[in-house]
């Protein structure tokens, strides 16, 4: 397979994940869209392996793999210090703090529509955080120099 | 890591292309290389030197002053 085709197919994919996830919200069936979200990536990672005209050389797995490395490296401080947040807000003891924290209820603020933001808000920090990167060492391993050839 | 990669490709009248086909890599890595931006793996090092028929010493020489390990 062309690397064109590829792209082309990978673009019909993403356009019926929309799809897909449209409906999904639509009829309120969270299982729809995470579970063609899985099938979309199987499908992708399968025509990856078929494609002929790909060069993928050292350098260019080294910028994925240090551009993930650092990716992870933040992100997972960043996921550590907010679970920490968050189990002390869960683990809240009364007899700790000032008596005016009987107000407070701890449940309301970690409800399913709160972790959706913090999920969604992890996310986008990850793809911000590996496209920076990938930016950085692919700017460090010279793929915009440029030559008088 | 200095190389002479490029003098290499005008001994022997090849293009980056050229190259970069000839040994499974792409242009812009054998420009990186050619620039010092990139330091190559031993396979590939001698792959570029085996293109060229020569021992890897006279493609690749180490800098002392400039050492390659490098952990950003």
């Amino acid at each position: 397979m062309k690397k064109n085709a590829f792209f082309l197919i990978g673009g019909c994919i993403a356009l019926a994940l929309l799809a897909i996830f449209w409906y999904s919200v639509e009829v309120h069936v969270r299982f729809l869209a995470e579970i063609s979200f899985i099938i979309a990536i199987g499908i992708i990672y399968l025509l990856r392996k078929k494609v002929t005209d790909f060069t993928e050389d050292e350098r260019i797995a080294k910028i994925s793999e240090q551009a993930a490395l650092r990716t992870f490296q933040v992100s997972w401080v960043v996921f550590c210090a907010l679970s920490i947040g968050a189990v002390m807000q869960i683990l809240y003891v009364p007899t700790f703090t000032k008596a005016d924290f009987e107000e407070f209820h701890p449940r309301e603020i970690l409800g399913p529509r709160m972790m959706g933001y913090f999920q969604l808000g992890l996310l986008c920090l990850m793809i911000f955080l590996y496209v920076g990167f990938r930016i950085y060492y692919a700017r460090k391993y010279g793929d915009w120099e440029t030559d008088e050839e | 890591m200095k190389n002479k990669i490029k003098v290499f490709r005008a001994m022997n009248d090849l293009t980056q292309e050229d190259l970069a086909q000839a040994i499974g890599v792409t242009r812009q890595t054998i420009l990186a290389i050619e620039k010092g931006k990139y330091v190559p793996s031993l396979d590939l090092a001698f792959r570029i030197s085996r293109r060229f028929r020569v021992n890897i010493e006279e493609v690749f020489q180490y800098d002392e002053a400039a050492p390659t390990i490098d952990i950003d």
